[in-house]
């Protein structure tokens, strides 16, 4: 039995996260009213969504295949990347109201270009106050966006 | 006669000095997104977006659509040069485009894709002019069971045709819908799925689902790349670009075909210019004399999936323009710019603004006019671009994205929507789901949803209003008989492989 779920681990997971979510939804749809098919409330197109995707779930669990052998030629993103880019977004959305956009834009740019191991500091120091230049010239004078340039 | 009249009543608006400039600018900015892998189509929309709310409608959509449509040529480019598509939709091209470019054909490549993506735009246009105006008549008699019809056919068409993961696609295809709901209920006034954030209120932000969907992937998966090889552009001269003549005569009749299956699957909400190009690609390589060539560089398996692919781009306006169903999130885009300048989608946008559709369609003309110029004389300048380093291009267009989100809602916490689906798109493909149904569904969600409500108010209840109209009755006969032949086919795979527990060739699940 356990074999068997190990060798379609793959449709298996994907099937159990369906139903999850599936039940989620319905949880979330209870709390709103039902209402009638003639009177639907808020709650009644989520619960049948949520019903649906508990049977998608439950069909890729019947029915899952056994799993392909994953390819050897696909490499995931580095690790590097993912935590530096999406530290990068976080800190813009953490800087933006407070310091305005020319710092925010700085940090960003500076974190983002380091996740790729060959750009040095300077280069990113440098691409980083080039690039916040280069958008509080369009943004801020030419287009006249309504984002403070600063603190 | 009713038609000239409305063509000229366009070009007064496309013609127009504004009209040209906006148009040059759209279609140029179109084409570099294109080019450059990894900023989308969205990402550029999201950025002019804040623009477009001070321009007069008419250009506001003029230049919008221009990206939307110059992205669909310039994303050939890179696919053929780098084997690294630009967009989604271009990912054929490099099938053949590649190999050709390796064999030192690059020029003849991007000459066939430019001609091809013309040959098919032009086909789209023809259509859009000729099929808006009685299907928006029609439309006018429609009532919410034929919306509900029409939209239930578009998903069940996403997620089902060309896709070898029907049960995945279907059911991210519910969880869009789902996630659509997010927000105030116009009914009730009740805050759904909004665990008590009152920015969330006005729902998620399409812009940051679609670009942490597809954009951030993208960009993070290509942040550690070191060096691409820089593209091999020697050999392109206007001279050599030309092709022979026996490429010609192979191309001709793949272009045809090509322009139908795209102005069709375009046309239809849903399935757009991925599925069109993937179709096109197939049928050419089954009809085709020269099959065993596919794959090492035939003419013909560019020339159709280009054909196909700017067909479907342009035929995509007319479920949205006569109807305001968008078939796919940029389509919704251009539904909301036209909402905040008090133009309400639906079928009454091209009698009450003749201006704005007939401007448009002039516009696409001209548009892929400038096209033609941008990528055949000026070929160069793109294929430049190309070798900027990524390494020092994607910070900055983190930036633009981060600036972009930021600046349609003036809401931080359209960037953490951002980072949350960027997470989940990651997860929804390593568990081999795919994201582009979600969106779909996503987009058309509170739709299908008021709809579904209305046209059961009107029918007190009984569900089989949808079947016995004759126009919706139609459309969801033919929405099951798609099903029930991907049940035939499901089972009968399953059966073939008689319980017995070897690598399946061909995954339905």
């Amino acid at each position: 039995m356990f074999g068997y779920l190990k060798h379609r681990r793959e449709d298996v997971i994907a099937g159990l996260v369906t139903i999850c979510v599936g039940i989620f939804i319905l949880t979330e749809a209870f709390d709103y009213r039902l209402g009638t098919l003639t009177r639907m409330g808020p709650g009644y197109f989520p619960m049948l969504l949520g019903v649906i995707m508990c049977l998608l779930g439950g069909v890729l669990l019947l029915f899952s295949q056994p799993s392909a052998p994953s390819e050897p030629g696909a490499e995931g993103a580095s690790t590097r990347g993912v935590i530096l880019v999406t530290v990068a977004f976080l800190a813009f959305a953490l800087l933006i109201e407070r310091a305005g956009m020319v710092p925010s834009v700085t940090v960003a740019v500076f974190l983002s270009a380091l996740s790729n191991r060959t750009t040095s500091l300077v280069t990113a120091g440098v691409l980083a106050l080039g690039t916040a230049f280069a958008c509080w010239l369009i943004f801020s004078l030419l287009l006249g966006l309504q984002i403070k340039a600063f603190w | 006669m009713e038609l000239l009249n409305n063509l000229a009543l366009g070009l007064t608006v496309a013609a127009s000095l504004s009209g040209l400039g906006y148009c040059l600018l759209g279609v140029t900015l179109g084409t570099l997104v294109g080019v450059l892998p990894g900023i989308g189509t969205m990402a550029t929309l999201a950025m002019l977006l804040p623009i477009t709310y001070h321009l007069e409608p008419n250009y506001a959509l003029i230049m919008l659509a221009g990206i939307y449509y110059g992205a669909a040529y310039g994303g050939s480019t890179a696919s053929i040069l780098l084997n690294l598509p630009g967009t989604a939709t271009s990912a054929v091209t490099g099938i053949d485009g590649y190999p050709m470019a390796r064999k030192g054909q690059a020029g003849v490549a991007l000459f066939m894709t430019a001609i091809a993506s013309f040959v098919g735009s032009m086909f789209g246009v023809v259509l859009l002019s000729l099929f808006s105006v009685p299907l928006a008549r029609v439309a006018l008699q429609f009532g919410p069971q034929e919306y509900f019809a029409l939209m239930f056919l578009g998903l069940i068409a996403a997620a089902l045709i060309g896709s070898g993961r029907s049960i995945r696609s279907l059911a991210a295809v519910t969880l869009g819908l789902a996630l659509g709901l997010v927000g105030l209920d116009l009914n009730s006034g009740v805050a759904r799925f909004a665990f008590g954030m009152p920015e969330l209120f006005d729902g998620l932000s399409l812009v940051a689902v679609a670009i942490g969907l597809f954009g951030l992937p993208e960009i993070i998966a290509n942040a550690g790349r070191i060096i691409s090889a820089p593209p091999d552009t020697k050999g392109i001269t206007l001279r050599s670009m030309l092709p022979s003549r026996e490429q010609w005569r192979r191309s001709r009749m793949p272009m045809v075909r090509g322009s139908g299956i795209g102005a069709f699957f375009g046309a239809l909400p849903g399935t757009g210019g991925v599925v069109a190009t993937f179709i096109s690609y197939a049928t050419e390589k089954r009809l085709s004399k020269h099959s065993d060539e596919f794959g090492k560089g035939a003419v013909e398996g560019i020339a159709a999936p280009e054909a196909a692919n700017n067909a479907a781009v342009q035929s995509a306006f007319i479920p949205t323009l006569s109807l305001g169903i968008p078939g796919d999130p940029v389509m919704a885009i251009m539904l909301g710019v036209m909402m905040v300048h008090g133009i309400l989608p639906g079928p009454n946008v091209i009698s009450g603004n003749p201006d704005l559709f007939w401007g448009l369609v002039m516009s696409f003309v001209i548009g892929n006019i400038f096209l033609l110029v941008l990528n055949l004389p000026l070929i160069g300048i793109w294929v430049k671009i190309l070798s900027i380093p990524y390494h020092l291009l994607f910070p900055v267009i983190v930036a633009f994205v981060c600036i972009g989100i930021y600046s349609v809602n003036f809401q931080v916490m359209d960037l953490y929507v951002l980072l949350f689906f960027g997470f989940l798109g990651w997860g929804m493909k390593s568990l081999n789901f795919e994201v582009a149904p979600l969106l779909l569904g996503f987009v058309l969600g509170p739709m299908m949803e008021e709809n579904f409500r209305r046209a059961l108010i009107v029918a007190n209840g009984e569900v089989s209003t949808f079947l016995v109209r004759p126009i919706s009755g139609v459309i969801m006969a033919i929405s099951f008989i798609i099903i029930a032949w991907f049940l035939v086919a499901g089972l009968r795979g399953l059966l073939a492989r008689g319980g017995r527990g070897g690598v399946a060739e061909k995954r339905n699940a």
